[in-house]
């Protein structure tokens, strides 16, 4: 069929009209009669936002942003208010509306001196004012909340800034004693110097305890001496160490008396307070990043390096001045997972940061599918509002209920780690790796949709969530790469289990208590009103995590009884490790969500946590083929769990504003494309 | 005077000039004239001949406020909540004006203070001249700056908002200008010249207002010894997190530099009421992450706890003092910021449970300009 240009002209006229007069909600179910009165007032589509098209939020934004923050509001709020009001900040008006957000165009040299600016302004107005000198949970709980803040505005001031407190400022005060925390917490809080951290070499990376880079002892002159043995020992990707720091921490095999004790933290200065380097020393720059270009990754070679032995820190060892190698903690397996334990806090934030670009990309995403139409269902109907469709509506709200159960999950990890005991440091460390490479996963499978679902406009940097895909890749990389974190969960989760059986005790932490009791029954039959109950969902979860729990067990003893070393055995069993790993990390996800929600009073919020929580419970069980693999879902109880995701979904749509607007994300911290996109696409707004 | 003289229409080809006319009362928004206001502007809004609304105030104030005094009258003598029904009217008028489809030129040739900047810093152009004199006063009142200016407030530069807003500092027009307040600074003496230039235009001329109002208009000097030109020290002052660290951060910069805006700064500080500063801090920072209608909607819920007084009475004791006995020497309650805890000041932004009140309705605005929605 051919039309005329005339007929497609009209035709587009009527659509056209249509739009102007339909209720954008009621567009799919409803279209209105055709009318008789032309385009008179508006003669092209007009953005309306999405806050007068959509009804009004059933519950309170507020109170659900409380909840998702769960902590240190007024302090968030200030720093974005003070990253609001600074120039050095890149406030551009785009349109009628100020937007925040670097300048991704700047060259790599000029990126690397604003963020440090930027590191210097919020250092004088105040923000990190007890940082490294305040050390009780209130004041860790207030810095990793600045530090989601700041995640949000840049990753690279995130890092510049992570690799100083947590990382430098975390060694110091972890392996430190008196006389390190003495001398240096004060002077580095007040940025007097700049640390980096030099762990990673060319020729080890997660596993630290390879690493070859040496020091040995003279105790002639009282002092360490630090070399490069070789090119793969040289120190890699070390944050800050091609520009501006002026210390680091370098991590060295400690070699006394022709016996290497180990790996070793020691403080080395690298530059001098002009910014010259140190003689001894070489520094090369890492170069162009494929994200993440305001952090100056450098590259360290020790020549000789000669430094003080007081500045080994000497809290699990010490070498005496006459060069006796002393440490409290015999096992060096031990001594070695003591200096890990920095990593761990770099975790828990990665962790908690990560959610919050998720959140970035899914409020522009989703506001974006409000306010966007395309295709009408019928000729002479209205276009469609993006968010109508089911199929939209299944890629984006499942990733939303994903990221609020996310949310919870990284309250909890920062909530036990703040407030850690000696006892807590297992579970911090399984549950600290389990949500590191959880969260980072899927905020990067988050940004990818939302990217996509932006269409062309995602590919913009100016809008933003194409960008962070780049900027927030690394993090599934650095403080341990995500397989390898996932690796270790299956191992703990075996210790527990063999030590249960061994023992005749019962399982205790982890939430793995539900192994001591009989195994739970799934329903035959599962209905809409089963799938959605919290009792069936934590059973589901909990059959899945007990039955690979004893298969990964099965498995690997059987390899060892057929002769392979117990390292080869876990190595072979690595299928079953990745599903006990990931069946491990939703459960625990999915119960600091029924945890969250049960703190919360009857109500429309609560109402709406439900349904939230009910998605992401069913995803998880439409996603992973274990379900079905292993049988906890009969084929035809993943039909009805498909079925009840699409009905969740279209639950949830007309919450999809509200759900967004509660990550309490300030308006100019997203793109313009979740505002008025026409009117920053204007001709006049390019002019300006 | 009758009610109906409050706020005199002059009628011409495609504009409408609305004069607030209580000289007496330094044109003190009353009941009255905010109803009277609200009509005429939804008038003019549907009605295709109207292209622009000019406002300005007979005598030598554009307009000094709401009618505090008498707001705190009726509340005295009744039931405290008869003074939400002057609020939500202001408050409503106020968001119509921030979201109006058509230009509203406020020409502000003397006083603008609270109320009077809630109906004019909203709408499209503000015109100051040599007379003006603007503030939010709020403070020393037991009040905080309503009326929608924890959004504009804000949205100065750096923490030039803040400083405003905390101190009830008094700006002239070329600092209004400079700062983003005021559009335009037109002389005096050129008003009469606009106003006609502005009524006779013709229908494609009115496209770009902007531009006649140039015609008269000029870039003045802002003084040597303006606050403006010390933006750096207000920032290193008025960023700070806390009330206390404000306070204490503007004593040093007080006894460093013998400066007459930071010593009056100091004195206003010392002066205010505690809970009010406190309150109004929250405001303007939560402000700066809102839009106008949150702003305004929140702002009116902090107006339910401050009349209904049940966290603290400043505000009845800010109109005794100021504008009834006129003694000038509030007894605050609490009278020291260390007794206004955080748990105190979170309250007045809390959702009010309150049989006799709900919160603030916006209406629905459709059809808006790009400049409308992005204040949305």
């Amino acid at each position: 069929m051919t039309a005329s240009p005339f007929d497609r002209v009209s035709f587009r006229t009527q659509v056209l009209t249509r739009h102007l007069q339909t209720s954008p909600s009621t567009a799919l179910s409803s279209p209105s009669p055709p009318s008789s009165d032309p385009l008179s007032s508006s003669p092209c589509l007009s953005y309306s936002p999405p806050e007068l098209s959509e009804s009004p939020p059933a519950f309170d934004t507020n109170q659900m942003r409380a909840l998702l923050d769960a902590h240190d509001i007024r302090e968030r709020d200030w720093v974005f208010n003070l990253i609001l009001q600074s120039n050095l900040f890149n406030p551009r008006k785009i349109g009628h509306r100020t937007f925040v957000s670097p300048d991704y165009n700047q060259s790599m040299e000029q990126q690397r001196e604003i963020t440090m600016r930027r590191v210097e302004y919020l250092l004088h107005r105040g923000v990190y004012r007890g940082w490294l000198t305040g050390r009780d949970a209130e004041s860790e709980l207030r810095k990793l909340a600045v530090f989601e803040v700041i995640s949000i505005f840049d990753h690279s001031l995130g890092v510049k800034l992570g690799v100083h407190f947590f990382l430098w400022g975390g060694a110091i005060q972890f392996f430190g004693t008196k006389r390190h925390h003495d001398k240096w917490l004060q002077v580095s809080e007040d940025y007097g110097i700049k640390g980096c951290f030099a762990m990673t070499e060319l020729g080890h990376g997660t596993n630290v305890k390879g690493i070859e880079t040496v020091t040995t002892y003279d105790s002639l002159t009282g002092e360490f001496v630090i070399n490069t043995p070789c090119e793969t020992a040289q120190k890699y990707w070390i944050g800050g160490a091609a520009k501006h720091a002026t210390h680091t921490i370098v991590f060295s095999q400690l070699n006394i008396n022709g016996k290497n004790e180990g790996v070793h933290a020691f403080i080395v200065q690298i530059r001098d307070a002009d910014g010259n380097i140190c003689p001894n020393i070489r520094i090369a720059d890492c170069g162009h990043k494929i994200g993440l270009n305001g952090v100056d990754n450098g590259r360290i070679w020790f020549d000789n390096v000669r430094i003080p032995r007081e500045n080994l820190l000497n809290s699990v060892a010490d070498v005496s001045p006459d060069g006796q190698y002393l440490s409290t903690i015999k096992d060096p397996d031990q001594r070695f997972a003591a200096f890990l334990a920095p990593l761990t806090s770099g975790r828990v934030n990665i962790a908690a940061s990560a959610v919050y670009k998720s959140k970035v990309g899914l409020a522009t995403a989703i506001r974006y599918s409000l306010s966007r139409r395309a295709f009408a269902a019928a000729p002479n109907e209205p276009e469609i509002l993006l968010l109508d469709y089911p199929t939209h509506q299944r890629r984006l709200l499942p990733l939303l209920a994903k990221t609020y159960a996310m949310s919870f999950a990284a309250n909890y990890l920062k909530s036990v780690f703040v407030q850690r005991t000696p006892e807590t440091n297992k579970t911090i460390h399984v549950v600290s790796s389990a949500f590191k490479a959880t969260l980072t996963w899927h905020n990067m499978r988050t940004l990818q949709e939302c990217r996509e679902a932006c269409g062309g406009q995602g590919l913009k940097t100016e809008n933003r969530v194409g960008q962070l895909k780049s900027e927030y890749d690394v993090q599934s990389t650095f403080e341990g790469d995500n397989n390898v974190l996932m690796q270790q969960i299956s191992k703990a989760l075996l210790a527990e289990y063999v030590s249960a059986q061994k023992n005749k005790k019962p399982f205790k932490g982890l939430w793995l208590e539900h192994m001591n009791g009989t195994s739970p029954v799934i329903p035959s039959q599962l209905s809409s009103s089963d799938l959605r109950c919290s009792g069936f969902q934590t059973d589901i979860f909990y059959l899945r995590e007990r039955d690979l729990l004893n298969r990964f067990a099965a498995q690997v003893s059987e390899l060892q009884r057929l002769g392979h070393s117990r390292e080869q055995a876990l190595l072979l069993s690595y299928q079953l490790a990745e599903d006990l790993g990931r069946a491990f990390a939703d459960k625990a996800i999915f119960l600091t969500f029924i945890e969250a929600e049960e703190k919360v009073p009857a109500g429309s919020l609560k109402d709406v946590l439900g349904l939230v929580r009910s998605l992401y419970a069913l995803i998880i069980l439409e996603e992973d083929a274990a379900f079905l693999r292993y049988g906890y879902l009969s084929t035809e109880n993943a039909a009805a769990v498909r079925e009840e995701v699409k009905k969740l979904c279209s639950g949830l749509r007309p919450h999809a504003l509200a759900l967004v607007r509660s990550f309490g994300i300030p308006d100019a911290f997203l793109g313009p494309i979740a505002f008025d996109w026409v009117d920053a696409n204007s001709w006049s707004s390019a002019q300006s | 005077m009758a009610d109906s003289d409050q706020v005199l229409v002059e009628d011409k080809l495609f504009v409408k000039k609305l004069i607030f006319n209580r000289p007496r009362q330094l044109n003190a928004l009353s009941y009255v004239m905010v109803d009277r206001l609200s009509e005429l502007f939804l008038a003019y809004e549907e009605d295709p001949d109207v292209k622009l609304i000019i406002l300005k105030g007979t005598g030598r104030a554009f307009c000094a406020g709401g009618d505090v005094a008498a707001v705190a009258r009726d509340i005295s003598k009744g039931d405290w909540r008869l003074g939400g029904k002057f609020f939500r009217k202001e408050f409503i008028l106020n968001y119509l004006m921030a979201t109006y489809t058509k230009a509203q030129v406020s020409i502000l040739n003397g006083i603008v203070m609270g109320g009077g900047a809630g109906a004019s810093i909203h709408g499209r152009f503000r015109v100051a001249t040599e007379n003006t004199v603007f503030a939010m006063p709020e403070t020393a009142l037991g009040l905080f700056p309503d009326v929608g200016a924890s959004y504009f407030l804000s949205r100065l530069p750096g923490f030039f908002g803040e400083y405003v807003g905390l101190i009830g500092a008094r700006l002239d027009g070329a600092e209004m200008l400079a700062c983003g307040l005021a559009t335009h600074f037109v002389h005096s003496t050129k008003l009469p010249l606009l106003e006609a230039a502005l009524c006779e235009a013709r229908l494609n001329d009115l496209v770009n207002i902007s531009g006649i109002i140039d015609k008269y208009a000029y870039h003045p000097e802002v003084k040597e010894k303006s606050a403006f030109r010390r933006l750096d020290i207000i920032e290193r002052c008025f960023s700070h997190r806390t009330v206390e660290e404000i306070f204490s951060a503007v004593e040093k910069e007080a006894a460093k530099r013998d400066e007459d805006w930071i010593s009056g700064a100091l004195e206003s500080l010392k002066k205010a009421s505690p809970t009010s500063l406190k309150i109004s801090l929250k405001s303007i920072r939560v402000g700066r992450l809102q839009g106008v209608g949150e702003c305004l909607v929140r702002e009116f819920r902090m107006v339910f706890h401050v009349l209904q007084g049940e966290i603290s009475r400043d505000f009845f004791e800010g109109s005794r003092a100021i504008l009834l006995d006129k003694d000038k020497n509030p007894k605050w309650k609490p009278s020291s910021l260390d007794q206004v805890s955080d748990s105190m000041v979170d309250r007045y932004f809390s959702r009010v449970d309150d049989e006799g009140w709900e919160d603030l309705e916006l209406p629905a605005r459709s059809d808006l300009p790009a400049f409308a929605i992005a204040k949305l």
